[in-house]
């Protein structure tokens, strides 16, 4: 038993010479002192042992254990005072190793811009609305100032389902459904995004791709609202040295219309091939709210005025993060998406 | 539009650059989309004149020229049988590069000759002009020899494109243009000098006109030009024509098109003497009535569709092409000039159902001006008598019953600055109209009355003229304001936020957010094992898809993800994590009789890793229990509960690893991984897990405000429990029992391993549970968590799970 204890201190004494942090010392404590150590288990043991020996062992044992207290708070001294020493050198990492992978996706670069616009015009005071992708002759043209044998139906080339039906050309039927909600309510101030559909499918044009449309109808809008609105968009959507030009335009369910240019972001405005030269790029068309379209969905043009856009999702995307071409929107190429985590 | 800016300084002086005049009809909302010269600069090409001819000593079918360049008398060998002395001709010297060419233009020695230069073809310039094909280019009028050839036929000329509106049908000409730049500078425009000398004849002795259908045709308008001689135009009418985009053809047919390209009216020549007897019958057709239009197309014809006949039957299409049996040949003596207005719908629909559109169409379509007609019928008889050497008969047969009047628009001034948020001073207001031709008188009760000329008919509303008052007052004046108004609720919807939980979380858990087109190939639900009858196969088929690619709306998202898992792994892509939130279209009945229904649906997939490689160990596999534990993420982020994966068979899927997913005991979808044989039929060989819900019942359950409940003031207890159980019990039971047997003091229950095989029996698993006991009211005391976890150590034993030694 005597030998037991010479052991257990010669062991102890090396493990804790061995040891370099307050870590392991207290490891070393609970596997000699703890409730299962190694002292503990032998004192306990005591009563195993003859009459005789017990006071000789117990003493040693119980100096062993002192021993072993007095060793770890020397020791823990020890490795406290080398803490500009050695002990770094030991615990030294490679920090140019890579970082642990963190799991982390990312949204659709449409989804991001459109997560701009959203929440430039939610702070403008617009309300999100929605309408459907399929809609009805009457919503997508009709409402909106586009009777059959227009010669404006012509600048949108569409996807019929039945003679009555069809994937909606533009967002614009939004501003009919919201406003036959809401007549005669006032003020009516929405952004409508969705998915739009057009039978053209090349480098620049895809048969499905993305609008924003924007509705604000009340007593006194005016076209230098629009102009308001729309120059203050651009600017946080691109950056305060953006300029902003309206240029007179056709839709039919606008009058007056309007083209709306910014300074090109490619050059900043001194021509290049994005702008063709002009300095301009268009991104969006725009309007005064046609009387008959006001009329038809419920409010009187001569009580009430608004102004109406519609901009294009991967036009802007396009701008703001330098994509050459609409078609990996869709593509959804993983080489492409990580780009936008 | 083609425009160009000489012809256009014909009609109106021009103090703007072509650059500046480009901006300015932009800014007033002509856009102008490019300036190009006509053609680019042919150095070293001149005009010569010929001195004299010789035959080749060594060959039949060549000549040598001599040729004055101005400069230089020149000998070149040519084989162009249409040369003879004293003609003007372009002489390409030595150096000059040729649009059809190979490289500089070299002297050559062509059989023992030496040819100092080439005479040229208007083809071998790359100009379509007509003549022989191997005719050499005779130049006419007063141009000397040396001048370079490029500036006699004015291949600077700025030629400005314009993208008209469809509204500005009006501009669809260059007296259309010149109108507009005159309202634009303030210049005034010069009409163009009509000049005709009819002889004595007159045109009824000869001609009659009956219009059956005065409402598709208004106007109906004749002149007869007697004994031209079809030919060639002069060069210059050629070279406007091809500056606007005009194939010139011969000099009958190129006067209409100058013409219409001039002021917009389009015409038509018939071959008088081609026509059967001497009425001109304006008519619908005749049900299963057949033309063979001027291209040499046999067209069915309908009785919504207007033609010009004679007795014999339809001999053109009104308003889009004429017949060929009734067209310019070179022997057509006598021509009757048609000059008429037709109904703009019933021309759009001929035209659109014949799939056959014109110069004329176009503007019929869009609408001409009715004043315009009789100026361009003279306009086309003084030009076929001065070129073609015709003679007029006089008078005209003009059927117009109901005069078309001009429009009268009364406008408030105050509606101006209302809707524009800008105040014009009247005077400004009425120069602007008046600078456009509109007639403006004041009316009573502050109003003005603003007469618009008929060549503008899309100026109907008082908001029409406002536009035309703003946008030449220029909309760069307009300020930039902000709407005022009542403050409302702005936030999105609750619908639209749970979707933006749903992306935050997945892209949170690694996942990439795609967007696919909303139509598929119909031949990607057979690649999915569906069972026949299956709703999936009712996908709603577009009447004109572009491709079979697109030819019908998804019923289902899992299509679009198969196709991107492919196109990635053809891409080297291994590890792939996406999601999509999009509709898919359910139609109640084929055909399509009412609106679909769009159920937003979420679509997810992932194989590969979660992670990329590391150096500090292996990223976990992307298995189901990593998809099932994004979706958990994702309900817990939703408030969702009531949420259970429920084993089930679907076609598509492996048919032992797939789930469905219920929502408050609804199922939303599935879950699971993708059948092999399956995933076969895509080309895919690695193992692919994919997952759809339906967002509905989810949106309507979710409750993502998140609740608070008052931290733990007493201590838990930790117990774990380990069990070996028959492989086919789920081991959610297994937790559920815990729950049960525990009741309210069993806080949660983790279950931290899983495991067979080894010394665990055949057919048998051990599950290892870490539960944690705690009460709200005091702390347990050990007695008290043993006598639990004994109770729940019982439960588990009668459901078959005995406590592992």
């Amino acid at each position: 038993m005597l030998n037991q204890i010479g052991k257990l201190e010669q062991e102890v004494r090396a493990a804790i010479k061995a040891a370099d942090d307050l870590g392991q010392l207290e490891e070393i404590r609970g596997s000699y002192l703890g409730k299962k150590g190694a002292v503990t288990t032998l004192l306990r043991g005591i009563g195993r042992i003859p009459v005789e020996s017990r006071p000789q062992v117990g003493q040693q044992a119980n100096a062993l254990r002192d021993l072993i207290e007095q060793l770890l708070a020397q020791r823990a001294e020890c490795l406290k005072q080398l803490t500009t020493g050695e002990r770094w050198e030991r615990e030294r990492i490679d920090v140019t190793l890579p970082g642990r992978p963190v799991a982390l996706g990312g949204r659709h670069p449409l989804t991001l811009i459109l997560d701009e616009i959203k929440q430039i015009f939610i702070g403008l005071g617009f309300q999100v609305a929605r309408g459907p992708d399929v809609e009805s002759d009457y919503y997508n043209f009709e409402a909106l100032n586009i009777p059959r044998d227009h010669p404006a139906r012509d600048m949108q080339d569409s996807f019929y389902l039945s003679p009555q039906f069809l994937l909606r050309t533009h967002t614009s039927p939004v501003q009919i459904r919201v406003m036959e909600r809401l007549a005669p309510g006032l003020p009516v101030r929405i952004i409508a995004p969705g998915k739009v559909y057009r039978r053209d499918d090349d480098a620049t044009h895809c048969p499905m791709f993305h609008q924003v449309e924007g509705l604000a109808v009340d007593r006194g809008v005016t076209l230098a609202d629009l102009k308001g609105t729309l120059s203050l968009f651009v600017r946080e959507m691109f950056g305060s040295e953006m300029k902003v030009r309206l240029r007179p335009s056709f839709f039919p369910f606008t009058e007056p219309s309007a083209e709306v240019d910014i300074s090109c972001v490619i050059c900043g405005g001194g021509g290049c091939r994005t702008c063709g030269q002009s300095g301009w790029v268009e991104v969006l068309g725009a309007g005064m709210v046609h009387p008959r379209v006001l009329k038809i969905s419920g409010y009187d043009p001569e009580d009430v005025t608004g102004f109406a856009f519609g901009m294009g999702v991967e036009r802007l995307a396009m701008l703001k993060y330098g994509i050459d071409d609409m078609r990996h929107f869709f593509s959804n190429d993983f080489r492409f998406l990580r780009q936008f985590r | 539009m083609r425009i160009s800016y000489n012809w256009l300084q014909e009609y109106i002086y021009l103090e703007l650059s072509p650059e500046e005049l480009a901006a300015r009809l932009t800014m007033a909302g002509l856009e102008v989309e490019s300036v190009a010269p006509f053609r680019d600069p042919l150095p070293q090409v001149v005009v010569g004149r010929i001195i004299s001819l010789e035959p080749h000593p060594r060959s039949d079918r060549l000549t040598r020229v001599r040729v004055d360049t101005g400069t230089d008398l020149l000998t070149v060998v040519c084989g162009a049988g249409n040369v003879e002395a004293e003609k003007l001709v372009a002489v390409a010297l030595p150096g000059a590069v040729l649009p059809g060419g190979d490289g500089p233009l070299e002297v050559t020695d062509i059989l023992g000759v030496r040819s100092g230069g080439m005479l040229c073809s208007a083809t071998e310039l790359g100009l379509e002009l007509c003549g022989g094909e191997d005719d050499i280019l005779l130049l006419e009028g007063a141009v000397s020899p040396g001048e370079s050839l490029d500036k006699v036929l004015g291949f600077s000329d700025p030629i400005l494109t314009l993208d008209l509106t469809p509204n500005r049908a009006d501009c669809l000409s260059v007296l259309g243009v010149a109108l507009e730049v005159g309202a634009i500078t303030g210049e005034e425009v010069k009409l163009p000098q009509i000049v005709i000398q009819e002889c004595s004849r007159g045109i009824e002795s000869r001609v009659s006109v009956a219009v059956g259908d005065t409402r598709l045709c208004p106007r109906y308008s004749t002149r007869l030009v007697e004994g031209v001689t079809v030919g060639y135009s002069p060069l210059w009418m050629q070279v406007r024509l091809l500056k606007v985009g005009v194939r010139p053809i011969n000099n009958i047919v190129d006067i209409t098109n100058y013409v219409m390209m001039e002021l917009g009216q389009p015409l038509h020549a018939f071959d008088f003497n081609r026509l059967s007897g001497d009425e001109v019958i304006v008519r619908r057709a005749r049900l299963g009535e057949k033309l063979v239009t001027l291209d040499g197309v046999e067209r069915q014809l309908n009785p919504e569709m207007l033609v010009i006949a004679d007795r014999a039957g339809a001999t053109a299409l009104a308003g889009v092409m004429g017949g060929g049996s009734t067209g310019i040949q070179p022997d057509s003596r006598d021509i009757l000039i048609e000059a008429a207005l037709f109904d703009r719908i019933s021309v759009r629909r001929t035209a659109a159902g014949l799939g056959l559109f014109s110069e004329a169409s176009h503007r019929f379509e869009k609408g001409v001006n009715p004043e315009g007609v009789l100026a361009a019928q003279d306009r086309a008889a003084g030009l076929m008598a001065e070129i073609a050497g015709g003679q007029v008969l006089s008078g005209v047969i003009d059927v117009y019953p109901e005069p078309a009047r001009s429009r009268v628009v009364p406008i408030r001034p105050h509606r101006i600055s209302e809707i524009l948020g800008l105040e014009i001073p009247l005077e400004e207001v009425t120069a602007i109209l008046q600078r456009l031709g509109f007639g403006v008188n004041k009316a009573p009760g502050f109003k003005l009355k603003v007469e618009v000329p008929l060549r503008r008919g899309d100026v109907e509303l008082e908001e029409d003229v406002v536009e035309e008052v703003a946008r030449l007052y220029g909309y760069e004046q307009i300020p930039a304001t902000l709407p005022r108004g009542e403050l409302m609720e702005c936030r999105e919807e609750p619908e639209q936020r749970i979707q933006e939980m749903i992306k935050e979380v997945l892209t949170a858990a690694g996942f990439y957010e795609i967007i696919n087109y909303s139509f598929i190939n119909p031949i990607y639900l057979q690649r999915l094992a569906l069972p026949e009858g299956d709703y999936r196969f009712k996908a709603i088929p577009l009447e004109n898809p572009l491709s079979e690619e697109q030819a019908v709306l998804r019923t289902t998202l899992l299509p679009g993800l198969l196709k991107t898992l492919q196109h990635n792994f053809y891409h080297q892509v291994g590890d792939q994590l996406m999601f999509e939130l999009g509709a898919i279209y359910l139609a109640s009945s084929l055909p399509v009789k009412e609106a679909p229904r769009e159920r937003t649906t979420l679509g997810l997939a992932a194989t590969g890793r979660l992670l990329a490689p590391h150096w500090a160990g292996q990223s976990p596999p992307a298995d189901f229990f990593a998809v099932k534990g994004a979706l958990e993420l994702m309900f817990n982020r939703l408030g969702l509960v009531e949420v259970e994966f429920v084993a089930e068979p679907f076609p598509y899927l492996h048919p032992t690893r797939s789930a469905a997913v219920l929502i408050a005991g609804v199922k939303a979808g599935y879950l699971g991984q993708l059948n092999p044989e399956v995933a076969e039929l895509w080309d895919i060989s690695q193992e692919i897990i994919v997952a759809e819900l339906d967002l509905e019942n989810l949106i309507n359950r979710a409750d993502p405000v998140p609740r608070y409940s008052s931290l733990p003031r007493y201590p838990a207890t930790l117990r774990d429990i380990a069990v070996i159980a028959p492989r086919e019990l789920p081991a959610v039971e297994l937790e559920l029992c815990i729950r049960e047997a525990g009741g309210d003091l069993v806080e949660q229950v983790v279950l931290f391993d899983v495991y067979q095989g080894g010394q665990i029996p055949p057919g048998k698993r051990s599950l290892a549970f870490a539960i944690r006991y705690r009460s709200p009211k005091k702390t347990l005391t050990d007695e008290e968590v043993n006598r639990l976890h004994q109770q729940v150590t019982l439960a588990l034993a009668e459901k078959g799970a005995l406590l592992r030694e």
